[in-house]
């Protein structure tokens, strides 16, 4: 079983919420649909379920266009945002209800309903109405109903944005195990970039109703396509800097920054084929900055604007009288306001990106 | 194209035209009334009852102006006296009341008073309370102190009769607002007249005038007290209305239409302006939404 | 702050109180309220008790519980109580049925949904005294549209207010007509206030629309449906106008609502006492009923939150 979605695009009158969007899920391939709130994703989700029809475009599921099947005809399980739990039914009852279409014996029913609730860890309160769950609890119980039933693939909106921090970490977990036994195609909106890199086999960032980037959590992370990529995904975020080219040399070239110092990084080869004085943004993670005291071969001077201990680490905003820099070390690095401190950008760490913002690297 | 429109919760013109339908039969009754206003006395008791014919504004000018029949000219009649009664005693009295629930309504809401919940619940019994319950003492009372067929008589008990209302209806407007904004007032030195004039009236505004406006209907409506209570100057149109139907020399059925029609007009407009509040107007501001 | 007010002493500021403002600005209703609705209920409770006749001159003897005793084992008050609870129950459920299959078709959004609804809502808004007429007009034998759609099928002169089955059939028809846009108001607000997305996880668990309703549709209704039937039955239990206008009571007294009845004991018969024992008892049932309902608010308060 497969997802497949053919340039799909939905208008809302004016505007549009999806914009010709390609996408493959395989079987038992987990997608995170990520991007900021209002990109079209949920939108996405609901063309896939048949909630809303596509203006344009298809939706295969297994191969087959489903575009004029409902939602029933086509399918497909799905965990919503506020759980949906029907509330005048009990836990048992709601995990049972999608069963009651399949035309199956109440042992069959009931036997079923038992190995869902020892799956979640729901025995102890499957004869309680939803009103009467903690959030975590309705979580389980709406991820339960939407796996009892045999469906051609599963569908979540934002399943874990309604926990706190502590229930989010331990749901994420249980809702990967539980992903890993369907091997069904699986696809879950979320803005919560966490959530994407722990649970997605690959991620898909979608922004104003187009698809940014879709490749595994390592690469959206480590070799982001495109500048926003490259902003949207990592905390603290990717520092971006505006520079101009000044010069090359295989891997290694100089850069001049606003305000006038210069820096030499070792970049990717394709460097070469911008012509000196071209304007690019160079983006640096904050965990990749290398900083002394003395000053360093290529690198810039700053001075430290702000301290935040993070626990096991700091954050410092280093200052080089143009931009703002973000920088995360270990927290023993001794770090004070006020400070002067030099920074480089070690080789390799570097991403180069173009006057219109893609990525200038070496596939 | 036909193309299955499954968005759940929508519909088109399709639909429109079928709720339309159902709609038209609703207001039948309604509609048949205004023909008939519209039709002279022949083609008002033709059999079978006719759907098309010449109409006639007769009956409209016949609601204020009969032929004399000593001297043939025409002559007012008392009705445009009875529609103005029926507006001045209701826009008088439904006003007192509103500013005497508002006041009431505010203390309700804002300062929760031990007993306040029996206070609320005898002035909602007193306005489910059947009128013929307590017109039997009022009657005496208005007989003895001669307050029967003046207006301070109808228009005091007309307030009275709104004041539930009123103050059930603006609580629950009252109970909406969001006291922090009347805090941070108080915390920047208004007074509690400032709070009350500057901060919740305006906010509250069009549910003022949504209760002043199902107040206005509610008198505008009202039969019983102003049978049994208004005299020849003070009558008002629904006692009219019956009067002319119990009437001597039979009933004229084109100009029982023609005063009903009148006595709608104002009530299409309220119902269409005031859609979305009348839920909460119907009941007394006991059921939101 | 607070103390300033003590300070400057006397009346006007005892009264300006903060501790009394609440006090203050209920004073105004509840006066008007007891002056025009309180003391005269406590007047004809007095009155309940003795054998007082407004159109004569007679002092009035006290006679203790007897009115009520009459009231009470009077045949005809029975039979008027059990004509209302007809006419309630009747109309009732009739509204129930109507107003609760326009709100299922009014739930959808549809274009000039606004206009369609006011058609209507319009008959709630009407008065009694015009609905009466209205309905006079209809029924009528000769012209009336009633009697003549009757007369396309059969030969028979058709008078519907003739029969006491006939006159109670017309009048709740025309009230049922009246106020099942206000059971349909209600239903409407139970069904707006569903969630769409349980609508949508029906969809996707592939429910039938049977289960759909009873699953979804008739919990976020039910707690409305209890309002109307009891805001409705305290409504229909004080039906005095349409009755007066559409029959009078008639044939006979078979229409005789115990509104109606009270009215000619009152005020034709002027038997001021004994109808004032007999308020006192209708009061007494409309209390209990006001008490249920906002039983019945104040759970769907609760409900919601």
């Amino acid at each position: 079983m497969t997802i497949e979605l053919r340039q799909l695009t939905k208008r809302f009158g004016t505007l549009t919420a999806v914009d010709a969007i390609d996408l493959n899920v395989g079987d038992g391939e987990v997608l995170c649909l990520l991007g900021p709130s209002g990109c079209g994703k949920t939108t996405t989700l609901r063309m896939i379920a048949g909630l809303e029809l596509a203006s344009e475009g298809d939706v295969l599921l297994g191969g087959t266009k489903v575009n004029n099947r409902t939602a029933r005809e086509r399918n497909v399980a799905m965990s919503f945002q506020f759980y949906a739990l029907y509330p005048s039914l009990t836990v048992a009852e709601n995990l049972a209800f999608p069963l009651h279409g399949e035309k199956l014996d109440k042992a069959e029913i009931a036997r079923r309903v038992a190995k869902i609730s020892e799956t979640l860890q729901l025995g102890g309160i499957l004869n309680r109405t939803p009103g009467q769950l903690a959030e975590g609890e309705k979580q389980r119980v709406a991820v339960g109903r939407s796996i009892i039933r045999d469906p051609s693939c599963f569908l979540f909106d934002e399943p874990l944005s309604r926990l706190d921090v502590q229930l989010r970490e331990e749901m994420r977990g249980e809702i990967k195990l539980v992903l890993q036994d369907l091997s069904k195609p699986t696809v879950i909106v979320t803005h919560d970039q966490l959530e994407a890199l722990t649970m997605a086999d690959r991620i898909a960032v979608m922004r104003d109703g187009r698809i940014e980037q879709v490749d595994t959590p390592h690469n959206v992370f480590q070799r982001p396509a495109n500048l926003f990529v490259a902003g949207f995904i990592g905390t603290p975020q990717m520092n971006l800097l505006p520079a101009t080219l000044t010069g090359s040399n295989g891997t290694t070239a100089d850069f001049a920054m606003t305000g006038g110092q210069t820096m030499t990084i070792e970049v990717d080869p394709r460097v070469s084929e911008l012509s000196p004085g071209a304007k690019v943004t160079l983006g640096i993670r904050p965990r990749n900055l290398e900083i002394s005291r003395e000053p360093i071969e290529g690198g810039i001077s700053t001075t430290i604007d702000i301290v935040e201990p993070m626990g096991a680490e700091t954050l410092a905003h280093l200052n080089d009288g143009h931009h703002d820099l973000r920088l995360v070390t270990d927290w023993r690095v001794p770090l004070a306001e006020g400070d002067r401190v030099h920074t480089r950008f070690p080789p390799g760490a570097t991403h180069i990106f173009t006057e219109d913002e893609q990525v200038l690297r070496t596939p | 194209m036909a193309r299955r429109n499954r968005e759940i919760g929508k519909a088109g013109w399709g639909y429109t035209a079928i709720t339309s339908v159902v709609g038209f039969i609703y207001f039948f009754p309604v509609f048949w009334i205004i023909l008939t206003a519209f039709k002279t006395r022949t083609d008002a008791l033709a059999t079978p009852p006719k759907l098309f014919f010449t109409p006639t504004l007769d009956n409209f000018t016949s609601v204020f102006y009969r032929a004399s029949i000593t001297t043939g000219t025409s002559q007012a009649t008392d009705m445009g006296l009875y529609f103005f009664n029926s507006i001045f005693i209701a826009g008088t009295s439904v006003g007192l009341a509103l500013i005497v629930g508002t006041l009431a309504a505010y203390a309700f809401s804002r300062y929760p008073l031990r007993g306040n919940d029996t206070y609320l619940f005898i002035i909602l019994t007193t306005r489910m309370m059947p009128p013929i319950v307590v017109i039997i003492p009022i009657f005496l009372m208005f007989r003895l102190s001669g307050l029967a067929g003046s207006y301070w008589g109808i228009i005091l008990l007309y307030t009275a009769f709104n004041i539930p209302f009123s103050v059930w209806l603006v609580k629950s407007f009252f109970d909406e607002l969001n006291p922090e904004i009347e805090d941070a007032a108080r915390m920047d030195g208004a007074t509690e007249g400032r709070v009350f004039f500057r901060f919740c009236i305006p906010q509250i505004l069009a549910g003022l005038s949504a209760t002043f406006v199902f107040g206005l209907i509610l008198t505008w409506n009202e039969f019983l007290f102003a049978l049994l209570l208004t005299g020849v100057e003070t009558r008002t149109v629904p006692v009219a209305m019956a009067r002319t139907l119990g009437g001597e020399v039979g009933v004229d059925y084109g100009l029982l239409a023609a005063i009903v029609t009148l006595f709608l007009i104002p009530i299409f407009f309220v119902t269409f302006l005031l859609q979305n509040q009348l839920l909460r107007g119907v009941t007394f501001g006991t059921v939101k939404k | 702050m607070a103390d300033a007010a003590h300070h400057r002493g006397g009346f006007g500021a005892w009264l300006l109180d903060p501790k009394r403002r609440g006090a203050l600005l209920v004073t105004p209703a509840i006066a008007i309220l007891f002056v025009m609705n309180i003391f005269p209920l406590m007047w004809s409770f007095g009155l309940s008790f003795f054998n007082y006749k407004a159109s004569s001159l007679k002092v009035p003897k006290f006679k203790g519980l007897d009115n009520y005793h009459d009231v009470l084992t009077d045949e005809k008050v029975w039979e008027r109580f059990q004509t209302t609870a007809i006419i309630v129950s009747a109309s009732v459920v009739l509204q129930l049925i109507i107003g609760f299959l326009l709100a299922l078709m009014f739930a959808k959004a549809f274009p000039m949904r606004r206009i369609v609804l006011m058609l209507v809502l319009t008959p709630m808004m009407l008065s009694f005294v015009s609905v009466g007429v209205f309905f006079k007009l209809f029924y009528e034998p000769t012209f009336g549209i009633v009697s003549f759609v009757i007369n396309l099928f059969t030969e028979e002169r058709f008078v519907l207010l003739g029969s006491p089955e006939g006159a109670i059939a017309g009048i709740v028809i025309a009230d049922a007509w009246m106020w099942s846009p206000f059971v349909m108001l209600l239903v409407l607000a139970g069904l707006v206030s569903v969630p769409k997305y349980l609508y949508e996880a029906a969809e996707i668990d592939r429910a039938s629309a049977w289960r759909r309703f009873w699953t979804i549709t008739f919990p976020y209704i039910k707690s409305l449906l209890l309002l109307a039937v009891l805001f409705r039955t305290i409504e229909t239990f004080k039906l005095f106008d349409i009755v007066y206008i559409i029959t009078e009571g008639g044939p006979g007294s078979t229409t005789e609502t115990i509104a109606v009845y009270l009215y000619r004991t009152a005020f034709q018969f002027f038997k001021t006492s004994q109808s004032s024992a007999l308020a006192y008892i209708v009061l007494f049932i409309v209390i209990v009923l006001t008490n249920l309902y906002l039983y019945a608010v104040n759970r769907r308060a609760e409900e919601i939150d």
